[in-house]
């Protein structure tokens, strides 16, 4: 990795990795602020159980609201966050990678003696480094809000924290498949559009396969299978285990991009 | 210094670069001509690394230039053809960012090169003009005193003022014993600093000659405007290749025989002469024509 390259990379890069944290933790913060409210509501989990059982798993309520852990993991991690790193992790692959050989900016980092694989490594130590703040800050936002911002609710703090290493983890492998897409095209539009069309194939997969349980087969063909954000908050999935494979899947990918990448003919 | 051999690149049957040989010594500046889509761009990228040959090799310093790229990077200093920083950056970032990559701490040629070019270094790259954009990356080329220097045409979008000082820059540079290597469109401009010259025309080396050869068999068409008639009569009888354009006007080719061309106009009451600007291909229609009847 070269340090230089990773602090100017990170520099350029501060104000969109801000704008993502920034939305996510304002999300998080407002959404545990107003659950007291949701609580206290008498009719809510009634409403929720009137709805087909297909849609409730897509909501991520299929037993209504019964903790505040359920409550963040169902609102919150279920929909706008898995939104947010979903976009991020597309965005900043493709423009660390695709984007610099497309306009030829790369022609003037590999002219400097740090060989390909180590521009590519510093490359992804920074989307590296984007997502995990992205998931600290949340992670300490939702600690401190529910701590702080409301009374009477417990959050069980190691497995949130737990639940939140496990989405890093999610999103990493991810943020691992993009970046292997970046690191192969010369033209930025395209390595965008198969990391977005590839990602939303998995994302509907995972829909539909939730739908009902003759498509429950589908879920076997996307990594989203394995983010289940109540199951996760509830320690009813086997974390360590999911970890390491998702831990060594993104090692895989990133490798993979580096040798690619060095591998390959590029039109600087 | 420079060695290309047998460097073969075929993106087409017809695009690519088709055998290459030559070869750079050190201290010597390889002035590299060939009109649009030749195959310059090409063959320096294949120089640097950024691709591989289907056959063939380029070696720098004895160094592969595929295998060991980063390596080979450490003797260079490059100037792309199209060039791009990185965004967000004033021109000062990205020199300073390029120095660190580079691990190399002294900033006295940098200045130097950015006082001598009068270089805003502080405008923001995405605010520059083409010709500033070119100057930073002369600058990011030459800052940290390399062996070898490999420039895609580097006087685009310069001014004369700059190309001057840029032409002064690489004969200092040639006095230090710099292996240089230049592309170009141009003859004029590799004239006044190469030792020799290869042309390329469709991926393949048409000419490979030290640069007074290459004199000798360029070609210049003099636009010669005369006072009298009868003068261009006499143009018309000479033994040099005329046309005659017009009462007054006559084309007169110059291959090698100034003397006789100066000769003849001394006889004439000139009004005018004007060089006609022409391609590489009129210049260097000696070359071309040899290839087309090897064929
Ligand atoms: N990556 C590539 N894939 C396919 N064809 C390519 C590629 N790069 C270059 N070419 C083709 O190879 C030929 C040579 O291109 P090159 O850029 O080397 O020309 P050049 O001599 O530098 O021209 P110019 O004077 O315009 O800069 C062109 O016809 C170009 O279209
Ligand atoms: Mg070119």
């Amino acid at each position: 990795m070269s340090w230089s390259l990773y602090l100017s990379m990170m520099k350029s890069h501060a104000k969109m990795l801000g704008g993502f944290i920034y939305g996510a933790v304002a999300y998080i913060v407002l959404i545990i602020w107003i659950y007291p409210s949701i609580a206290d509501m008498k009719g809510f989990n009634d409403m929720i159980n009137a709805l087909p059982e297909g849609m409730r798993k897509l909501i991520g309520m299929e037993n209504g609201i019964n903790s505040l852990a359920d409550y963040i993991a169902g609102e919150f991690y279920g929909m706008l966050f898995l939104i947010i790193l979903m976009v991020y992790v597309i965005l900043t692959s493709t423009r660390l990678m695709a984007r610099l050989v497309d306009q030829g900016s790369m022609a003037y980092l590999l002219a400097t003696p740090n060989s390909r694989v180590k521009v590519a490594a510093t490359q992804a130590a920074v989307i590296i480094t984007g997502l995990a703040l992205i998931v600290a800050f949340t992670t300490l936002s939702g600690i401190a809000a529910s701590e702080w911002l409301i009374s009477g609710y417990e959050l069980d703090v190691p497995s949130f924290i737990t639940f939140n290493v496990l989405t890093f983890l999610i999103f990493l492998v991810i943020a691992g498949y993009c970046f292997f897409i970046s690191s192969s095209f010369n033209d930025e539009k395209k390595a965008l559009g198969i990391s977005a069309g590839l990602t939303l194939f998995f994302y509907m997969l995972n829909m539909a396969g939730k739908l009902s349980e003759d498509t429950e087969w589908l879920l076997n063909f996307t990594i989203f299978k394995l983010y289940d954000p109540i199951k996760m908050i509830n320690n009813e999935t086997n974390a360590l285990l999911t970890g390491s494979m998702l831990g060594v899947g993104a090692l895989l990918l990133f490798g993979g991009s580096l040798i690619i990448f060095k591998r390959r003919n590029l039109p600087l | 210094m420079i060695k290309v051999k047998n460097l073969t690149k075929r993106f087409t049957p017809e695009k690519g670069l088709f055998d290459l040989n030559f070869e750079v010594k050190k201290g010597e500046v390889f002035g590299y001509i060939g009109p649009n889509g030749a195959g310059k761009s090409t063959t320096i990228r294949h120089l640097m690394g950024f691709m591989k040959p289907d056959d063939g090799s380029s070696i720098i310093n004895d160094l592969d230039c595929w295998a060991k790229s980063a390596e080979v990077q450490k003797l260079i200093g490059y100037l792309p053809g199209e060039i791009v920083f990185l965004e967000g950056m004033n021109g000062l970032d990205f020199l300073n960012l390029m120095q660190k990559m580079r691990k190399h701490k002294m900033t006295q040629k940098r200045d130097e090169l950015i006082e001598r070019f009068q270089l805003d270094v502080k405008t923001p790259i995405r605010k520059m003009s083409k010709g500033m954009k070119q100057k930073v990356g002369i600058i990011a080329a030459f800052m940290h005193d390399p062996e070898v220097l490999i420039l895609d045409e580097p006087t685009s979008g310069l001014d004369p003022l700059m190309q001057r000082v840029f032409i002064d820059l690489i004969l200092e540079e040639k006095k230090k014993n710099k292996t240089i290597l230049m592309s170009s469109h141009s003859f004029q401009e590799i004239e006044r600093t190469c030792d020799s010259a290869g042309i390329i025309k469709d991926g393949r080396l048409v000419a490979l000659e030290d640069i007074y050869s290459l004199r000798t068999v360029q070609r210049r068409i003099f636009e010669v405007k005369v006072k009298k008639e009868s003068d261009i009569e006499l143009i018309h009888q000479s033994q040099l290749q005329t046309e005659i354009m017009g009462e007054k006007t006559a084309h007169i080719t110059v291959q090698g025989n100034d003397q006789e061309f100066i000769q003849l106009l001394s006889r004439c009451e000139v009004e005018h002469v004007d060089t006609r600007p022409q391609d590489l291909e009129d210049i260097f229609m000696h070359y071309y024509d040899r290839r087309e009847v090897a064929q």
